[in-house]
C-alpha cells in the first residue's frame, strides 16, 4: 500500500514533467525556507534526500532564517511586488496563514487541485483554505497535551489514571495539591504569551471569530470559559509567573514547577534534561468547564508548507510535496524518531515509530496517543486577526492576574479589537 | 605629599568607575560563560565554567559556514565604515567651515530626515535596489548607508571646536582646500576619527534589517543573519548561540581597545 | 592677501563652491536612497487597507490615530521612557568622561573599556541575562533583600509600572559608555592650559566642571542628546527581548507597535508608516526645542 501511493505520487510528478511544465533540462533547483535548525529544518534535508534518490537532478536548498525574518522577507518583497529572491517553498505558522492568504492575494498557489487534502488531519487542511482552495502541505501539528511530573503527582496522592478525562476544576485542585503537599506550583505562565488560553478556547472548537470572519468577543463562551480558567489558576496561588522564553521553559525543565501545557513539539524540550527520565507523563488537556462542546484536544503551534505562485521550479516544488510530504508514510516515521515532528499525514499514524513507547515518560506510547488526539483537534477558522485579538488578550492577562474582573476585562478586548480590525 | 581630601575623592572616583565596571562586565563574563556550558545549564542560569565550549565550538561549525558568514561581515563592515568616514565627515566639515543659507536649511532638513524609522522606508528602497539589479548584493547592502546623517552631524559638531586660525595658516601657505581637509583637519581631529570609527563599524557590523532584506542566498550571510536564524528554534541551543554571540562581538571590541589610545589626554597635545 | 572688493568676492564665490564640493558626495547619496522612499512612504501614509491592497483614504489614517488607544499608550509610554532615561544617561556618560579623562587615573584603560562593553554585548545575550537577574527570585531582588533595601521581592518583569523601571536601567546600561565616547573625543579638543589656568587660579574642580567643561563640550552634548532622543523614540530593541512590550502592554513602545503593525498584525502599511511620521514629528519638536535651549545658554 505505502509503495503503491508513493509510486502513484512519483507518476504524478512524471506526468507534470512530462507535460512540459517543467522546462529546463538541466538540474532543477529548489529553495526552501524554514526556521528551526533542531526540527523542521533537519526534517526537510530528509525530505530532500528522499525526494533526490527518486530524482537525482533536482537540488534542494534549505536556508534557516529566523520565523520572524522570514515574516519580514516576504511581506517586503511582496508589497514591493518583486518576487526574484523569493523561495519556491516557504514554511508559515499556522495562525499566519490566512493572513498572509488575504493580504497577498495570488501570491501562494493552491495546490487543493493537485493534492489530495483528505489524507491530512481536517484541522491543518482548514487553517490554509481561503476561498475554497487549500494552499499548504501541513507538516508538524501542534496537538495539545498535559506535560506534568509524576514524582510530584504521586507525593500529593495522585496518580496518572487521576489526571485522564477531567475539567481544569478538578485540575486546580490537584495542582493546590500538589503545591500544599511539594511546595512546587503546579504552572509558570508568561503575560507575553496567550497560548494557554487559545488552546483552551480552540478544545471546545472555537476561535476567536464568528463564521462571517468579524470578531467574536462578548459573546463567545468557550473564550469566556478559557479566561475564567485562566483567573481561577492564579487566584489558586499555584503559578509562577516568568518572563521569556527561556524562563517559561526553564521553570518546568528545572523541576521548578510540576506540570505545563503545550503542543506536542515541547516533547523535545522536556527530553533534553536526560536526568528526569521516568519522571514525566503526558496525559489530554482537560475540558473547560460547563461549556457546549467541550473536548480534550486541541492545538498550540505546527506549521505548513506553502509554494509562490512566482516560483520558477512551481512544478517541480509540488511534486516534491506530493511525492514526500503528501505520500511517504516512511519518512514520516524517521523525522518523528529524530526530530519528535508528528505528522499531519493520518495514514503516517499506522506506521512503527508511532507504535514505540517511551521510558522516559514512564513507558507510555506517547506518540500513538498524540496521534490520536490530533485526529480529534476541532478545526476552527483562525482567520485573519488573530494576532490583533492575541495581542488585546495579553494586555488583558496582567489585570486578570491580579483578580480583575473577566467581564471587564472581555468588553476591554472587544474595544480595542473593534478599533484595530478595519 | 596628596592632602587627605584629594585622597578621598580619589577613592570616590575608583569606586564609582569600579561599580560601573563590575555592572558593565557582568552580562559579558555571563556571556563567555555560557559559551562554555550546555544550553540546559544556561537556563538554569549557571554563573561558573562549564565543560562544553568545544562541543558548542564543534555544533556551531556543523550548522554554520562560520568562515564565509565571517569574511561577508568583516568585508561589509570595514568597507562601509571606510566609505562613510570619508564621505560623512567631508560633509560635515563642509556643513561647518563653509556656511551658507542654503546649506543650513538641507542641513537642518537632514537633521529631520535623519529621525524617520528604517521601517517605513525598506519597501520603496528595496523596489529601487531590485530594479537596478542589485538585488542580493554587497553594493546594495553598502550604499544607503554611505551618506550618514548622524556621522554628518557628529563631525559638524566636533568641527566646532576645529580652530579657524589652523585653516588660515594653511591656506596663507598656499593649500588648497581639500589639501587642507586631508593633511591639517584630519590629523588633528584624530580623537574624533576615532569614535566614529568605533561606532560607525559597531553600526556596519551589527546592521540587521537591511542585509535581511537585501541578501537571498547563504553564501551571502552575514553573522547577525545567522544568530538571528539560531536563535528562532523551539528549544534554542544557548550554548551555541552564545559561542556564536561572542564571535560577533570581538572585532567591535578589538577595534575599541585599539582606537581608545586616541582619547588619552595630553597624547596629541591640544591644538594651539 | 589685498583686501579688495574684488577679491573679497572671489573668495565668497570659492566658499560657495568648496563648501558645495564637501558636502556633494553625501547629498547626492542622500537624494538618491532617501528623498525617494520618503516620498514613497508619505504617499503610502495616504494609503488604506490590508497587505498588498490598498487604495487611497486621504487622512483616514491620520483620524484613526485619534481613535486609537493602543497607539495613545504606546506614545506615552515612549514619552516616559524619553523623559526620565535621556538626562540620566547624558549625565552618567558626562560624569564617567570626565572621570576617564583624567591622565593621572590609575587603570582607567580598564574602565573605559568596562564602560564601553555593554553596547558590545550581544542584545541575545543580556536580554536573556536581564530577564534572569530581575526575576521575582532573582539576583537582583536577592541583593535588594540582604540589604534591607525593600521588604518583599519587586515584580521586575511582571508589574507595569517596575517593568518600565527595569526597561530604564536596561537601556541606560547599554548606552551609557556609548554616549561616553562622543565625550571623551570631544574633550581632547579642548585645550588643557584653560584648565591649568584654571586651576591655578583656585576654581574648584566642580566649577571648573560647570563652567568650563560643560560649555566647551555643547556642540557634542547637543549632538549626543538628539541622537538619544531619537534612538529613545524609536527604542525597539530592549522592549522586544527582554519584556515583549508587556506585562500587558506596560513597555509597549511606538517602534514596536510599528513592528506589530507591519509583521505581527494584518499588514497595514499605510497606518504604520502614518505613526512612523508620529516620531518623526515628535523629533522635529524635540530637537528644535533642544537647539533653542542650546542657543540660549550661549
Amino acid at each position: 500500500m505505502r509503495k503503491f501511493s508513493t509510486a502513484l505520487g512519483s507518476a504524478i510528478g512524471c506526468l507534470l514533467v512530462g507535460s512540459g511544465m517543467i522546462a529546463s533540462a538541466s538540474a532543477t533547483e529548489l529553495t526552501v525556507w524554514c526556521w528551526d535548525p533542531d526540527f523542521n529544518v533537519p526534517a526537510m534535508q530528509e525530505a530532500a534526500a528522499r525526494y533526490n534518490k527518486l530524482h537525482p537532478d533536482v537540488k534542494i536548498t534549505i536556508d534557516n532564517i529566523a520565523q520572524n525574518d522570514i515574516k519580514q522577507k516576504l511581506q517586503t518583497q511582496l508589497l514591493a511586488k518583486v518576487t526574484d529572491g523569493l523561495p519556491d517553498i516557504v514554511l508559515i505558522q499556522d495562525d499566519n496563514a490566512q493572513r498572509f492568504l488575504q493580504a497577498f492575494p495570488g501570491a501562494f498557489e493552491p495546490l487543493s487541485d493537485a493534492i489530495d487534502m483528505k489524507k491530512f488531519a481536517p484541522y491543518k487542511v482548514a487553517a490554509a483554505t481561503f476561498e475554497g482552495k487549500s494552499y499548504s502541505v501541513p507538516f508538524d501539528s501542534g496537538v495539545t497535551g498535559l506535560f506534568y511530573r509524576t514524582d510530584y503527582l504521586e507525593a500529593a496522592g495522585y496518580k496518572p489514571a487521576d489526571l485522564e478525562d477531567i475539567t481544569w476544576d478538578q485540575l486546580i485542585k490537584i495542582g493546590t495539591d500538589v503545591k500544599a503537599k511539594t511546595g512546587h506550583d503546579f504552572f509558570d505562565l508568561d503575560f507575553s504569551e496567550a497560548g494557554v488560553v487559545r488552546a483552551m478556547m480552540q478544545s471546545a472548537g472555537k476561535w476567536f471569530l464568528t463564521p462571517d470572519g468579524q470578531p467574536d468577543i462578548l459573546d463567545n463562551a468557550p473564550l469566556k470559559a478559557a479566561l475564567d480558567t485562566y483567573s481561577k489558576l492564579w487566584k489558586a496561588g499555584i503559578v509562577k509567573p516568568v518572563s521569556g522564553w527561556s524562563a517559561y521553559t526553564g521553570a518546568f525543565t528545572s523541576g521548578e514547577v510540576a506540570a505545563v501545557v503545550s503542543g506536542a513539539w515541547m516533547t523535545g524540550t522536556i527530553k533534553a534534561n536526560a536526568d528526569q527520565s521516568g519522571k514525566w507523563a503526558i496525559a489530554p488537556l482537560p475540558k473547560l468547564d460547563g461549556v457546549d462542546g467541550a473536548t480534550h484536544y486541541s492545538n498550540w503551534g505546527g506549521s505548513s508548507w506553502y509554494v509562490f505562485s512566482s516560483a520558477k521550479e512551481k512544478a517541480t516544488a509540488i511534486d516534491f510535496l506530493n511525492t514526500v510530504w503528501a505520500n511517504d508514510v516512511d519518512f514520516y516515521q524517521g523525522i518523528l524518531v529524530k526530530q519528535g515532528a508528528i505528522s499531519s499525514l493520518l495514514a503516517a499514524r499506522d506506521g512503527d515509530a508511532y507504535k514505540a513507547v517511551d521510558p522516559f515518560f514512564g513507558g507510555a506510547p506517547v506518540w500513538e496517543n498524540f496521534a490520536k488526539w490530533l485526529g480529534q483537534v476541532p478545526a476552527v477558522d483562525y482567520g485573519t486577526f488573530t494576532q490583533e485579538v492575541n495581542s488585546a488578550i495579553q494586555e488583558q492577562l496582567p489585570a486578570i492576574a491580579k483578580g480583575g474582573s473577566v467581564d471587564e476585562a472581555l468588553k476591554a478586548i472587544n474595544d480595542r479589537v473593534e478599533q484595530q480590525v478595519q | 605629599m596628596i592632602p587627605a581630601g584629594k585622597l578621598a575623592n580619589r577613592a570616590l572616583v575608583h569606586a564609582i568607575l569600579a561599580a560601573a565596571s563590575f555592572a558593565s562586565i557582568f552580562p559579558f563574563y555571563w556571556m563567555v560563560v555560557g559559551a562554555t556550558n550546555t544550553s540546559a545549564d544556561v537556563i538554569r542560569g549557571k554563573t561558573s565554567f562549564g565543560a562544553n565550549l568545544i562541543a558548542n565550538i564543534e555544533n556551531l561549525l556543523a550548522q554554520v559556514d562560520v568562515g564565509r558568514v565571517f569574511l561577508n561581515s568583516a568585508g561589509l563592515a570595514v568597507v562601509g565604515t571606510v566609505l562613510t568616514l570619508l564621505i560623512s565627515s567631508m560633509a560635515g566639515y563642509g556643513f561647518e567651515m563653509f556656511r551658507s543659507h542654503v546649506r543650513e536649511k538641507v542641513f537642518a532638513l537632514l537633521l529631520l530626515l535623519l529621525s524617520i524609522p528604517f521601517a517605513a522606508l525598506m519597501v520603496p528602497l528595496f523596489v529601487m535596489v531590485s530594479s537596478a539589479g542589485l538585488a542580493n548584493t554587497f553594493i546594495a547592502v553598502l550604499l544607503p548607508s554611505l551618506a550618514s546623517i548622524f556621522i554628518i552631524f557628529y563631525f559638524r559638531q566636533a568641527t566646532k571646536a576645529f580652530p579657524s586660525e589652523l585653516r588660515d595658516a594653511a591656506r596663507i601657505d598656499g593649500l588648497k582646500e581639500w589639501q587642507i581637509f586631508l593633511y591639517v583637519y584630519m590629523p588633528s581631529m584624530r580623537s574624533t576619527y576615532a569614535a566614529a570609527t568605533i561606532i560607525v563599524f559597531m553600526l556596519s557590523w551589527n546592521n540587521f534589517l537591511w542585509p535581511l532584506i537585501v541578501l537571498q542566498t547563504p553564501e551571502h550571510k552575514t553573522i547577525t543573519l545567522v544568530i538571528s536564524a539560531l536563535t528562532s528554534a523551539y528549544t534554542p541551543d544557548f550554548g551555541v548561540i552564545l559561542v556564536a554571540t561572542i564571535l560577533a562581538t570581538l572585532p567591535t571590541l578589538i577595534l575599541f581597545f585599539v582606537l581608545q589610545r586616541q582619547f588619552v589626554a595630553g597624547m596629541l597635545g591640544s591644538v594651539k | 592677501m589685498k583686501d579688495t572688493p574684488l577679491a573679497r568676492s572671489k573668495i565668497a564665490r570659492s566658499e560657495q563652491v568648496n563648501g558645495w564640493l564637501f558636502v556633494m558626495p553625501a547629498l547626492a547619496l542622500l537624494g538618491i536612497f532617501l528623498v525617494y522612499p520618503i516620498l514613497w512612504s508619505l504617499w503610502i501614509s495616504l494609503q488604506v487597507g490590508k497587505g498588498s491592497n490598498l487604495h487611497f483614504g486621504g487622512f483616514a489614517n491620520i483620524i484613526r490615530l485619534f481613535g486609537d488607544r493602543v497607539f495613545l499608550h504606546a506614545l506615552t509610554n515612549t514619552c516616559i521612557f524619553f523623559v526620565v532615561q535621556v538626562p540620566i544617561m547624558i549625565v552618567l556618560a558626562l560624569i564617567f568622561a570626565v572621570m576617564l579623562n583624567d591622565s593621572k587615573l590609575w587603570g582607567r584603560g580598564f574602565y573605559r573599556t568596562a564602560i564601553f562593553l555593554p553596547c558590545v554585548t550581544s542584545l541575545v545575550a543580556y536580554s536573556a541575562l536581564f530577564r534572569s537577574m530581575f526575576e521575582a527570585d532573582g539576583v537582583v531582588n536577592n541583593a535588594l533583600l540582604a540589604l534591607h533595601l525593600i521588604a518583599e521581592p519587586i515584580q521586575w518583569l511582571t508589574d507595569p509600572v517596575w517593568a518600565k523601571v527595569m526597561i530604564i536601567l536596561a537601556i541606560t546600561w547599554r548606552w551609557t559608555g556609548y554616549n561616553m565616547i562622543f565625550y571623551l573625543a570631544a574633550l581632547q579638543n579642548i585645550d588643557q592650559s584653560i584648565y591649568e589656568a584654571a586651576r591655578i587660579d583656585g576654581i574648584p574642580a566642580r566649577a571648573r566642571f560647570l563652567r568650563l567643561t560643560v560649555p566647551l563640550l555643547k556642540p557634542v552634548i547637543l549632538f549626543t542628546s538628539i541622537i538619544s532622543t531619537i534612538g529613545t523614540l524609536q527604542l525597539f530593541d530592549e522592549v522586544n527581548n527582554i519584556t515583549q512590550g508587556g506585562p500587558g502592554d506596560a513597555t509597549l513602545t511606538l517602534s514596536l507597535y510599528i513592528y506589530n503593525l507591519t509583521f505581527q498584525f494584518m499588514p497595514s502599511f499605510g497606518y504604520s508608516a502614518t505613526v512612523s511620521y508620529v516620531i518623526v514629528a515628535m523629533v522635529a519638536v524635540l530637537s528644535f526645542l533642544q537647539f533653542m535651549v542650546a542657543r540660549e545658554k550661549s
